[in-house]
């Protein structure tokens, strides 16, 4: 049955040449493993014979040399065939996903997932096959190789074969039921866990900590139970396969044993038989790789469902002198035939309850993400900022300057407006804090943010509440530092305060994602239903 | 590790029995060899298959002990490596719910990870001790056959394996170190990756899909080298243990000839030594070699994010007893580090039985910092929080924990029923102490809806809105006997009727209530306002504050901007 990921895989096996190489040293290992047994039964037959033959011993050696070098050569290429592929994949899906932009139809967590461990499922693909190629040959090899020596030693071997397919097997059943008790229960003692961490504050300021523990860890005699269950079963899958190998040994040894006698082996050839059977046991050993391969091709699924995600269209919007004017923009879930006009050089607030539609309203306004259906002519020069920003970028300095060419000093100004810049000299390395070591505050992220929106001199800026955590003194300041830093630009702001709303020069009020008025807000005041946007309807 | 090893010290017992077991599971390693031999040598060479084929059922016999042997070790890793890993999963909840500083709470995906640590380090564990046992039992086994078999060709074998072990000792620093990389350079990706991809939203708003590509691709690339240089010695890991597993081999075949032609070695000798490296030393030398490269690298990682994530806890302490339930506060300085601007300055105050208190100002400013100082979860910087005369985290935990409660904005709802919940913190009181305090906060619809206190309530209160669940904790410290009650935005959830009833009931209750509010209309209702803006903490009424305070008619004004300064806001 093809997968969707199977055609990915076979362009990832195909882009690369060391799957190919990987080949043709497995090839040239396992020939020196397969000619090894005989090459060992011939020198132990001349010690048995107490003369010193130089070629058979160099012989030996060249075949041994040969098979550990092989295996050496085969670990670096199988790790570089493996992440180099791995990487090609994590950047050709970053690359997508990056593309696909805001908002994404694949959720953060599940995205993180694909490119971490997907990718690296589907990168050992040609490492998988040939393993299982390589061991399908040897096995076979094993036996070929089995009846040149007598043939008896291979009919007396592929009796076996069948015993450790059924092995394999009942393993496969015998764990599952233990598998799942053990799995469920461990999720148990996550939620519980989880519940106990949210409720953190409650059960320190109780000082029941020690209480909590142990309704945390209540289910964990169940786990140990199922856990020695799986052991258990493990000891049991063990004895089986404890005896499969010397047994079938025995039995491989006996043929020998009267092949010796009836003078159609020799001493050594007893070995090179024990050595052969042990290496067609090997497949056994490798039907996990089955497994693996399934694995791989699921993982390949879910990347090639990334790939071929159509990009949304983005027209570029059209120039309109500086308005920006939306005509029966719909996005679904979100907003619904919004049409709406905002002149250059104004100050609009957005407004509206929690759910109206406010924050993709303003994605929309400044071109951050593609529309349903309807028009949106504004400007390309758009400066966001957010309520919680992401910040991104190696340093703190950087963030502000992300996807800029800015140097320091711009760096410097912009978080200056933002009345940020005394907090990021504090920080232990100033601007060349990485980020992950800046402990931010709300309030200071959300300045950052605006920074970072500042630095690109934009001709539009769409404040997405992105001061909802700022103190009303500072809220002022960054308000006037605006004013002052970039003079006459369209300021879009959503905001909760009425304050803010009273400022601007026009409100937008939505309600379920329709715009429900739009004028002043002196004008909306009288209505009841605006006044409750801001009361919570007191 | 020193906890990891000190618990596996604890099942010392249970590692003997293993060991002990193992012993069993080396006996066809030790005659292994020999047997084979004397079917051989003594046996079908001989003409006689009779022997022949006894010896080899020796042979199959010994192997059905030794895979009993095995069988039990594996049966009994169960008691060793369960036990381990409960005590870890105590010992990491405990530390994660004991956190004095819970300041940065872990999430779901950090309690996920956990999980996975923990089961890292039970897998590895049990892989550790079959691997590393295996080897000890089986080489000696081997070793100890071969020299009762082939004396003379002894040191030919010993030194090999010797020099290649102690060649592999050398290189396990270099190793481990590769490795270290390798694991943070997947972590490193996993950041960035995880970085950009959840803010896609700020990455197009900046227009940077090409610096984040490249910050990605920048972490990949790294990776990708960082897991070939493992590689490259994982390779030379192999190929030192090949060498010490073959060598032995290949000098005995070179060896032998004039021992044999000289009477020293029979045919059964050789084969033997044959057998035992072929058969039990080789394959133990190449478990060893893969189990120390990644199983005890996972190992290591494991357990050191684990303690990260579970530090050690910090024990209680206090024993002052306080005398009245007066808090008074002079001074208090509280700030989140030495460096950082303080959120609570030079506050002083005194809140009496009786006492309603509001603590307004904007979110994220820190007014949970005045939870933090009463409840004695955070002393302060400079100054005194008194709590009947005594500082209030010196107080006896028992004392404090009975007479303060705090109620925070995220609510604390474990599996379990209703009554278990409501009864958390009065774990004495009756079902109609529990069911009048449900009523007094007007949760009985609610009661009723789940179906009485004997309703299961699942994970984290689920099927309950969050002011549904705001309200089963509100109950919850209703019920109690403390005398001091802060609610922090614990009413954030409830419509504003609901929020103003819960909080005259609160008042009407007695004692000492603080309201760290969420919408300014709590202010209102409180005798006393501490308004919270970033500078200098005001204290006063809320009448005297609009008249003395412009910040604080700014705040008002900012919730109702239609109403002029001197004719202020809906009336208490």
């Amino acid at each position: 049955m093809a997968k969707p990921g199977d055609a990915l895989l076979f362009s990832v096996v195909r882009r690369d040449h060391r799957p190919w190489l990987l080949m043709l040293n497995a090839a040239v290992a396992t020939t020196g493993g397969l000619l090894l047994p005989t090459a060992l039964a011939s020198a132990v037959d001349m010690a048995l014979s107490g003369t010193f033959v130089l070629f058979t011993v160099v012989w030996l050696l060249l075949l041994a040399a040969t098979e550990i070098v092989g295996d050496a050569i085969g670990i670096v290429l199988a790790a570089s065939a493996t992440s180099r592929a791995t990487a090609w994949l994590r950047r050709e899906l970053s690359r997508k996903l990056l593309a696909l932009g805001h908002p994404s139809p694949f959720a953060a967590g599940d995205a993180v997932s694909r490119v971490t461990g997907d990718c690296g499922n589907a990168g050992g693909i040609a490492v998988t096959l040939i393993t299982l190629l390589v061991t399908a040959v040897s096995s076979a090899g094993a036996v070929v190789a089995l009846a040149l020596l007598d043939w008896r030693l291979a009919a007396v071997f592929v009796v076996s074969v069948p015993l450790a397919g059924l092995l394999i097997r009942t393993h496969m059943r015998m764990t599952a039921d233990d598998v799942l008790t053990y799995q469920e229960v461990s999720g148990e003692v996550s939620a519980r866990l989880l519940d106990s961490v949210s409720g953190l504050r409650t059960i320190a300021s109780a000082g029941i900590a020690g209480r909590e523990t142990n309704r945390v860890l209540e289910p964990l005699p169940r786990l140990a139970a199922a856990g020695a269950g799986m052991w258990r079963t493990q000891a049991r899958m063990m004895w089986r396969a404890g005896l499969l190998l010397p047994a079938v040994e025995v039995a491989v040894l006996t043929a020998a044993g009267f092949g010796v006698m009836e003078g159609r082996l020799s001493t050594g050839d007893v070995l090179a038989a024990l050595g052969y059977a042990a290496l067609g046991m090997g497949i056994v050993g490798q039907m996990t790789q089955l497994t693996v391969l399934e694995r791989t091709r699921a993982s390949a699924a879910r990347i090639a469902e990334v790939l071929d995600t159509p990009v949304p269209r983005r027209p570029a919007p059209k120039p309109s002198d500086g308005v920006i004017e939306l005509r029966d923009v719909s996005v679904d879930g979100a907003l619904h035939d919004v049409s709406l006009q905002i002149p250059a050089g104004t100050f609009t607030a957005v407004v509206g309850a929690s759910g109206a539609g406010k924050s993709t309203l303003a994605a929309v306004l400044g071109g951050l993400s593609s529309v349903d259906s309807g028009e949106v002519a504004g400007h390309d020069s758009v400066g966001y900022a957010f309520e919680r920003p992401a910040l991104l970028g190696s340093t703190i300095g950087r963030s502000i300057g992300y996807g800029t060419d800015a140097d320091e000093v711009q760096v410097r100004d912009a978080a200056i407006a933002a009345q940020v810049h005394d907090v990021l000299v504090r920080l232990p390395h100033g601007y060349d804090t990485p980020l992950a070591d800046a402990p931010l505050s709300g309030g200071e992220a959300q300045r950052v943010g605006l920074a970072r929106a500042i630095i690109r001199d934009p001709e539009v800026l769409v404040l997405d509440d992105a001061t909802a955590s700022l103190d009303t003194v500072t809220e002022a300041k960054v308000d006037e530092a605006l004013t002052t830093t970039l003079p006459g630009r369209t300021r879009v702001v959503v905001t909760h305060r009425p304050a803010t709303a009273a400022r601007a020069d026009l409100v937008v009020w939505l309600e379920g994602g329709r715009v429900r008025g739009t004028g002043t807000h002196r004008e909306l005041w009288n209505d009841e239903d605006y006044r409750a946007v801001f009361t919570g309807g007191q | 590790m020193h906890f990891y090893l000190s618990t596996l010290a604890g099942h010392r017992k249970g590692v003997l029995v293993l060991l002990a077991w193992s012993l069993l599971e080396g006996i066809p390693a030790f005659f292994g060899g020999k047997l084979v031999g004397s079917a051989v040598d003594r046996g079908f060479a001989a003409g006689r298959p009779l022997a022949g084929v006894l010896w080899l059922l020796a042979f199959a016999t010994l192997a059905v002990v030794g895979a009993l042997g095995q069988r039990q070790v594996f049966a009994r890793l169960g008691s060793v490596v369960e036990p381990m890993r409960d005590a870890l999963v105590a010992r990491v909840v405990r530390g994660v719910l004991s956190d004095p500083t819970h300041r940065r709470t872990p999430d779901a995906s950090a309690v996920a990870m956990i999980t996975r640590h923990v089961e890292v380090v039970r897998d590895a564990t049990a892989g550790v001790l079959v691997q590393a046992r295996a080897l000890l039992v089986t080489t000696i086994a081997a070793l100890v056959g071969l020299a009762t078999t082939a004396a003379a060709l002894i040191w030919l074998v010993v030194l090999p394996i010797v020099a290649a072990l102690v060649l592999f000792g050398f290189m396990l620093p270099s190793l481990a170190k590769r490795q270290r990389h390798a694991v943070m350079a997947d972590e490193s990706t996993a950041e960035a990756s995880g970085a950009v991809l959840t803010g896609l939203r700020d990455v197009a708003a900046c227009d940077a899909a090409t610096e984040a590509y490249e910050d990605i691709a920048r972490q990949v690339d790294r990776q990708a080298k960082a897991t070939i240089t493992v590689a490259w010695a994982n390779s030379l890991r192999a190929t030192v243990i090949a060498i010490g597993g073959f060598a032995p081999i290949a000098l005995l075949v070179a060896f032998a000839p004039p021992l044999v032609s000289s009477g020293q070695l029979t045919t059964g000798a050789v084969l033997a030594a044959v057998v035992y490296l072929t058969n039990s030393v080789n394959p133990a030398l190449h478990g060893l070699a893969r189990t120390t490269g990644t199983v005890v690298m996972r190992l290591m990682v494991a357990l050191k994010r684990l303690q990260e994530a579970a530090p050690r806890t910090g024990v209680e302490i206090g024993d002052e007893i306080p005398s009245g339930g007066d808090f008074a506060l002079r001074d208090v300085t509280f700030g989140w580090s030495p460096e950082a601007v303080p959120v609570v300055r030079d506050l002083s105050l005194d809140l009496r039985p009786g006492d309603h208190l509001a603590v307004v100002g904007p979110s994220g400013i820190g007014k949970s910092t005045m939870a933090g100082l009463l409840t004695g979860l955070m002393p302060p910087d400079h100054g005194h929080v008194l709590f009947g005369g005594v500082p209030v985290h010196r107080v006896a935990p028992a004392v404090r924990h009975h007479a303060i409660a705090l109620i925070p904005q995220e609510t604390y709802l474990f599996t379990g029923t209703v009554r278990e919940n409501l009864a958390l913190l009065a774990p004495r009181a009756t079902d109609e102490d529990l069911v009048e305090a449900v009523n007094k906060i007007g949760a009985t619809p609610l009661l009723d809806r789940l179906g009485g206190l004997d309703a299961a309530l699942g994970h984290g209160g689920e099927g309950l809105s969050a002011g549904e669940a705001q309200l089963l904790a509100l109950a919850r410290v209703y019920v109690t006997s403390a005398s001091v009650v802060v609610l922090d935005e614990a009413t954030s959830h409830l419509d504003p009727a609901a929020e103003a009833r819960v909080e005259r009931v609160f008042a009407q209750r007695g004692g000492v209530l603080v309201v760290i509010a969420h919408r300014l209309s709590s202010a209102l209702r409180a005798n006393r306002v501490l308004v919270m803006d970033g500078g200098r903490p005001l204290l006063g009424t809320h009448e005297h504050l609009l008249k003395t305070s412009a910040l604080y008619g700014q705040l008002m004004l900012a919730w109702d901007p239609t109403h002029r300064e001197e004719t202020p806001l809906p009336k208490r």
